[in-house]
């Protein structure tokens, strides 16, 4: 999609445009999410609610709006958007296109430590899961780190390090779960991910870390293409790629390790909206990591909006959407492709 | 513009898991000229050369103007691997794009380097193919991309590992002469490459490494003709002078002197 | 006037019978529940057992929706409300003022949680594990529909019930029995509230030699194991997926069991099998007819 303009020379790379049209896409999708529901609320209403006038609306449709609706929204933004963001950034790293944010045994640690505080005969643990569930994460990917020995840095070894400890933490959670078959529904749906559970309280953690993590990635997402290259390519170039990819992994795995303590563990989005960006604009450069979080917060507030109307009463557990709604998008960008780019 | 000065090599060496792979190398490079690494496989080029770049750690001495080059990232120094890792989904205009970070700072797109980076793709003879992606160039194409982005990035010094080894005899050409210009703006040259002949043809200096030292280094026209280089690979070379003067080197099927 | 003796004692009567009166009066009014006269009219149950109870102490009336597996009574209000995924909107969409929801449903704290934004009451039910423990759910859900005399009359009935159910089968020895979940071979214990039914006859559980493989009472048992145990009747209560004593005759290895030889299998109707409303007398007489068939032979 390169032209040259007439004065001769190649057209830009990266346009700040797209970034703008992701940010109006979310802020279109949050509207409409805060406006849809089992309750009907019109949408005037709503945004005199959201604006701060307070009298139109009855007592209870302004508490659907604003402590169940909105904290809902919110949280689905900020766990799309830190899925999303790290799923890219593990692809780059990585040099694989199928890498998603639970690569490195984050989403088995999590699940191990939901699963611990969800067994265990102290009830206080059982409030800590959030806690629990965050820790496990992040000691998952910190174990293999140090299993990796003093190939820590390298994408292969880390890889395989990580399938590791993840088919190990496992292991352990499904044992866990036979001893304590009255923890088995509990932690099936927390394992199958959702935002039920989003309120003001856990929206204000979970933005903090994943605002931090975010920060960090975009400040280096111009960097990240180096590590496109092999790395001598990449040390001429003026990057330090040992220490760059650290710093990725380790920002990386703060975001899906808080996204995942939330809303428990949510599929697809980190797969498939890093493509979907990168299909649509033709590009694969990082600087685009600011337009993949916001086109995965975006997907997964719809996602969630449809898991909570389309089999009203009911509620759809959030995987379910995503994977539907993720996979043909998909395939419909692959298929769109110029050319089928195979290596 | 000439540019004076040497690289100086002192007493370095290298050791790679465990193994010494250079041992005591001692020469001085000339800025602003073409040298030209060259020696049977295992002589530890490529090594030399990635030490150079400053991404292998040495014992002894490497000093490019005043500084040790291990770590050092001061200085605009463009590496062209020989098989270098194909990033998927990036068409061939934003591959050698990634060559402007150095000089424009990452992420930025200067006016400059975009008319820069059409008149590098015309010169290499991409500008076809700007929009493909680079998966899907032949092997031939992914060489000149190379060399494009190492263009791109405007260097101080070049370090390019086998060149020519993947194109055709008309591309061998003219990739080489387009290195060459760079020669007239000063920029340092060195190459690794299994072709002596091209080397001589080329490079003004040439260094002969056999298993991890160097056996001689000099001028084309001397090294050439020296019972070192014969020995570096065996005695199974043959160098011939054409009228012209030219040497062809070639190699022999047994080890006998011609 | 002049008191005499007689008329004194006649006042002292009349005073002491007016004073309990008082007493008994004043005493009843304290049990009943201050919210008697504030009771929930519109009560929605998401969980079957509750559905039950709330129709057996009378408080059906007040009930305006009941979850979608609630099908007992059968002129209980249905609706497409979930018991297992209860979503808060589409429950407040109904303007309750009391909610019935059940602690084993998926994000049962969250939707409490949401529901106690939307200030509706919500009373959390827990699955019991002993009579006594269902009992008490038909006395907190008749404190708090205003059916407290309705729900104790309830209680004491099934309590006289049962016990002459378990009398009269008490002529039991030496039986035990496999209660079997599926065809991987779950059990439950004594720990369980099936269990506990089982375990009031008097009769050994096979599963509970594996109590401690789960600590939530439901052991996954091996073929080995049933099979050199020999248990003397079988319940099945896995009738819905397929299983009978045809199919469990069939398995590998269990053609020689007692059970399996005496024709000792019993199929659990299903509608009675994991209830704890006022049908539980049909569970317990179901299983003393089981029981004591066996022993008659």
């Amino acid at each position: 999609m390169t032209q040259t303009t007439n004065s001769g020379e190649i057209s830009r790379i990266w346009n700040w445009r797209i970034t703008l049209a992701s940010a109006i896409l979310l802020i279109l999708v949050a509207l409409a999410a805060v406006s849809f529901g089992p309750i009907h609320i019109s949408f005037l209403e709503i945004i005199k609610t959201l604006c701060g006038f307070n009298h139109s609306a009855s007592p209870q449709d302004r508490t659907v709006i604003l402590q169940l609706r909105l904290p809902r929204v919110i949280l689905g933004a900020l766990v799309g958007a830190a899925l999303a963001t790290s799923g890219a950034v593990y692809q780059t790293v990585f040099h694989n296109p199928l890498a998603d944010p639970y690569l490195l045994g984050a989403a088995s640690g999590a699940g191990l430590g939901a699963t611990i505080a969800l067994t265990s005969t102290h009830h206080n643990l059982t409030a800590l899961l959030p806690l629990c569930a965050f820790l496990g994460g992040v000691m998952a990917v910190l174990t293999s780190f140090f299993i990796s020995g003093k190939f820590f840095a390298e994408p292969n070894t880390l890889l395989l390090s990580g399938i590791a400890v993840g088919s190990f933490a496992t292991a352990i959670q499904t044992y866990l779960q036979q001893r304590h078959s009255d923890a088995l529904r509990p932690v099936y749906s927390w394992i199958l991910g959702d935002l039920t559970s989003a309120s003001w309280s856990v929206v204000a953690w979970s933005s903090i870390y994943i605002a931090i993590a975010l920060v960090i990635l975009f400040s280096i997402s111009k960097q990240l293409d180096g590590l496109m290259l092999s790395d001598e390519e990449a040390f001429s170039l003026g990057i330090n790629p040992q220490r760059l990819r650290i710093t990725a992994v380790c920002a990386a795995t703060l975001a899906t390790a808080t996204a995942v303590s939330a809303s428990g563990l949510i599929g697809f989005v980190g797969i498939v909206v890093p493509h979907l960006v990168r299909g649509v604009t033709r590009r694969v450069t990082n600087r685009s990591l600011l337009s993949i979080a916001l086109i995965g917060a975006a997907f997964l507030v719809l996602a969630d909006l449809g898991a909570r109307t389309l089999l009203s009463p009911a509620e759809l557990p959030i995987g379910v959407i995503t994977a539907f709604v993720g996979a043909p998008f998909f395939l419909f960008v692959l298929r769109n492709r110029r050319k089928v780019d195979f290596s | 513009m000439m540019t004076s000065g040497f690289i100086s090599i002192s007493d370095a060496s290298v050791r790679l898991g465990g193994r010494e792979v250079l041992t005591d190398l001692n020469v001085q490079i000339p800025h602003g000229q073409w040298t030209c690494l060259v020696g049977p496989n295992g002589a530890g080029k490529t090594t030399l050369l990635k030490a150079l770049l400053g991404v292998r750690p040495y014992a002894g001495s490497i000093n490019d103007r005043g500084q040790e080059v291990f770590g050092n990232q001061n200085r605009n120094v463009a590496f062209v691997p020989q098989s270098p890792d194909i990033p998927q989904g990036m068409s061939v205009a934003e591959y050698v794009m990634l060559g402007r970070s150095k000089k424009d700072g990452w992420g930025k797109e200067s006016s400059r380097s975009r008319t820069l980076i059409r008149e590098i793709l015309e010169q290499t003879s991409l500008y076809g193919m700007h929009n493909s992606y680079v998966t899907q160039l032949s092997g031939g194409e992914m060489q000149r991309a190379l060399i494009a982005r190492a263009l791109a990035q405007e260097p101080e010094l070049i370090l390019l590992d086998e060149p020519t080894s993947a194109l055709d005899l008309h591309h061998q050409i003219s990739v080489l002469n387009n290195i060459e210009l760079l020669k007239a703006r000063g920029v340092t040259i060195i190459s690794t490459m299994h072709d002596i002949t091209l080397a001589a043809m080329y490079a003004q200096n040439i260094v002969v490494m056999q298993a991890g030292s160097i056996l001689l280094s000099g001028s084309s026209d001397f090294v050439i003709h020296s019972p070192e280089l014969r020995a570096a690979f065996d005695n199974r070379i043959d160098v011939f002078t054409l009228d012209s003067g030219r040497p062809v080197v070639i190699a022999t099927k047994d080890g006998t002197n011609s | 006037m002049s008191l005499t003796r007689s008329s004194l004692s006649a006042i002292r009567g009349k005073a002491v019978v007016v004073a309990v009166a008082i007493a008994t009066i004043s005493l009843a009014m304290q049990a009943a529940p201050v919210e008697a006269a504030t009771a929930p009219s519109r009560i929605i149950s998401l969980s079957p057992s509750a559905t039950e109870i709330l129709f057996g102490i009378g408080a059906g009336k007040q009930v305006i929706a009941v979850d979608d597996n609630s099908d007992f009574p059968t002129n209980a209000p249905h609706s497409k409300l979930s018991s297992f995924t209860p979503n808060v909107e589409a429950i407040a969409a109904l303007h309750p003022d009391l909610v019935i929801l059940q602690s084993t449903a998926t994000k049962a704290s969250a939707v409490q949680a949401g529901l106690k934004k939307l200030k509706i009451a919500v009373y959390l039910e827990t699955t019991p594990n002993t009579l006594d423990q269902a009992y008490s759910e038909f006395t907190d859900l008749g404190a708090l529909t205003g059916h407290v005399s309705r729900a104790k009359v309830q209680i004491a009935v099934m309590k006289s019930k049962i016990s002459s159910i378990i009398a009269r089968a008490k002529k039991l020895t030496g039986v035990s029995i496999y209660h079997e979940l599926d065809n991987t071979l779950y059990s439950a214990t004594s720990s369980t509230f099936i269990g506990s039914v089982y375990k009031s006859f008097g009769v050994t559980n096979i599963a509970d030699a594996a109590a401690t493989a789960d600590s939530g009472g439901y052991p996954q048992l091996t073929s080995e194991y049933v099979v050199s145990a020999n248990p003397t009747v079988i319940f099945l209560d896995d009738g819905a997926y397929g299983e009978s004593p045809t199919t469990v005759a069939a398995r590998a290895g269990w053609s020689g069991l007692s059970a399996v030889t005496q024709k000792h299998i019993v199929v659990i109707p299903l509608d009675i099998a994991d209830r704890w409303g006022p049908r539980l007398v049909d569970l317990y007489t179901f299983i003393a007819n089981s029981l004591t068939t066996v022993a008659s032979k």
